[in-house]
């Protein structure tokens, strides 16, 4: 397995001449977004930014520790930084989309709900079968401290491994990375669906009762495809495994910002323009 | 600084592969168009071709680029490659005809940048990053493409918007709700596709590995999803097309299912073929 294998050592490093290419990038998108629909489809474009860009900080809160987890040998939830950022956004994003007729604040929390719970779920179940299946404590290989308990924590930790389950700071930090997640997906499906539930019936020529499968069909679609987007480059920054917002890793996350303000915002242009052209 | 894990050892070249993908995916997907001449959706096949030679192309183009350690897991290529595959298809549908085509050039567009962001912003600097993203993004958009020219005979924004309903089996009334959009269908061929493109080199990666078992592997996954399709069009198309289009499905997947267990015998070191537990009488 790759995973293990190898790691890349790309380290904290940030290229300056990318950071800026990309935000202007990101400008040059959003004028485009201005350019084709000054009112509608530009502010649709920055809900859309904004979200892609609570999904990629999001993730980095999370606990992914990928195979080496499985193995009891890193802590964190053993599958990779894809799938958890899927599930907890997906998670988020149908709770939200329930709740998309009450208006965009509480959907946007719904969804946030959504996501946390299902972290918060998994979180649980995760360190039950660590604790009372494969009879390992909990214990951060990253800070001698757990910075929100204060329990120390090498005492705990086997030699040879990186530290095993879920330390309270990995736990705290799946839950808002749930909540930021289920936030993000549900204010880019709220955007996508309210654009097209305006502007379909006229591209259509049908009626708005007809074309809300379509719209809300194209809006969902089109919100899984941003996050995988968005959870699969986060993943890229991350490189395997994290801990938690303890993580030196976790410093990486401006990089991310850049990169998921800009894949959202081309993603996002791409979505709009489906009913402008 | 990344360590390459694996390197390509004989074989055909990416390349190739590549150039062979691609033209066949488009002119599979062209050829469904014999649906319009003939006005009939006896062709929708062709779309379950094209997925199967995409998925083809793309699951080697994983198997480049992950051969490089992106720490990330196998998956996470799939999902990208779809993520941004389905962003590009849905819009290219509004082109009509052009529709593949635009796919192709939208896709590329989309998964050149996100290349870009992936090997310079976010500083992975693996050499092949930018290419093979940008093939996987073309792979995502021509697969769901192919499925929905099996699943509705159309690749047309109308085509997979609009279905029709039958009311006690003479009135038809057009409806939104029954098409391959409207109905949700595009989220089970987004997965489908996504689970397909990297399964195979999932599951054949190790010092093992052997072109033609993964790719063999690939074309059995790929007529597996088109079984599934095929199931789901008759829904949507009428009977006969999907019959046709489940037959297809059905003996490739038989043929690439029987020829990979042969190609994984070969590769075994030795094999055992074991017989289910025996019932002892009296016991």
């Amino acid at each position: 397995m790759t995973a293990v294998a190898a790691k890349p050592q790309t380290g904290a490093i940030f290229n300056p001449t990318a950071m800026v290419v990309g935000i202007v990038l990101l400008i040059i998108l959003l004028g485009i977004g201005y350019y084709v629909s000054p009112t509608l489809g530009l502010a649709a474009l920055i809900g859309i930014v904004i979200g892609g860009v609570l999904i990629g900080f999001g993730v980095h809160f999370v606990p992914v520790g990928g195979a080496p987890a499985a193995m009891g040998q890193a802590p964190g939830i053993a599958t990779g930084v894809a799938m958890l950022a899927a599930g907890a956004g997906l998670a988020g994003l149908f709770g939200g989309a329930w709740a998309a007729d009450q208006g965009l604040l509480i959907a946007v929390i719904t969804g946030g709900i959504g996501g946390g719970l299902m972290m918060a779920i998994t979180c649980m179940m995760v360190n039950f079968v660590y604790v009372f299946g494969m009879g390992i404590p909990a214990a951060s290989g990253k800070v001698l401290k757990d910075p929100i308990t204060g329990d120390s924590q090498p005492e705990y930790k086997s030699q040879g491994t990186e530290g095993h389950g879920l330390p309270f700071v990995s736990f705290v930090g799946g839950v808002i990375g749930g909540i930021l997640g289920g936030a993000g997906g549900t204010l880019i499906y709220i955007e996508l669906l309210d654009l097209y539930k305006a502007t379909l019936p006229t591209v259509m020529n049908a009626s708005a009762a007809q074309i809300l499968p379509i719209a809300v069909a194209t809006a969902g679609m089109f919100a899984i495809g941003l996050f995988l987007v968005n959870a699969v480059l986060t993943a890229y920054n991350i490189t395997g495994t994290i801990e938690g917002p303890h993580d030196p890793k976790f410093k990486r996350w401006p990089r991310s910002v850049v990169a998921s303000a800009v894949a959202s915002a081309l993603c996002g242009l791409v979505a709009i323009l489906i009913v402008l052209i | 600084m990344t360590v390459k894990v694996e390197v390509i050892e004989g074989g055909i070249p990416h390349q190739k592969i590549m150039i062979a993908g691609l033209i066949a995916t488009i002119v599979c997907l062209y050829l469904s168009y014999l649906n319009v001449y003939t006005n009939t959706a006896y062709f929708s096949f062709f779309g379950g071709l094209a997925v199967v030679a995409a998925l083809i192309w793309g699951s080697h183009t994983i198997k480049v680029l992950c051969s490089y350690g992106i720490g990330t897991g196998v998956p996470s290529a799939g999902m990208i490659a779809f993520g941004s595959g389905v962003i590009a298809m849905l819009l290219a549908t509004k082109f009509g005809n052009a529709a593949p085509i635009v796919a192709l050039i939208l896709a590329a567009v989309i998964g050149l940048i996100l290349g870009y962001l992936a090997n310079e912003v976010l500083n992975m600097k693996i050499p092949v990053m930018i290419q093979s993203l940008t093939e996987l993004a073309v792979v995502g958009a021509l697969t769901l493409m192919g499925f929905a020219v099996l699943i509705t005979g159309s690749f047309t924004f109308t085509g997979l918007t609009t279905g029709s309903v039958t009311l006690f089996g003479m009135i038809s009334m057009p409806s939104y709700q029954v098409s391959f959009i409207g109905g949700g269908l595009v989220a089970v061929a987004f997965l489908l596709g996504s689970i397909a493109v990297q399964h195979p080199f999932n599951a054949c990666l190790g010092p093992g590995w052997k072109q033609d078992r993964m790719l063999m592997l690939t074309a059995e996954c790929g007529f597996l999803s088109m079984i599934v399709a095929a199931v789901m069009s008759f829904a949507l198309i009428s009977a006969g097309a999907a019959i046709i289009s489940l037959l297809i499905a059905l003996i490739g997947w038989v043929y690439t299912y029987c020829q990979y267990i042969e190609l994984s015998k070969r590769d075994a070191y030795a094999w055992l073929d074991a017989k289910p537990i025996p019932d002892v009488e009296g016991h």
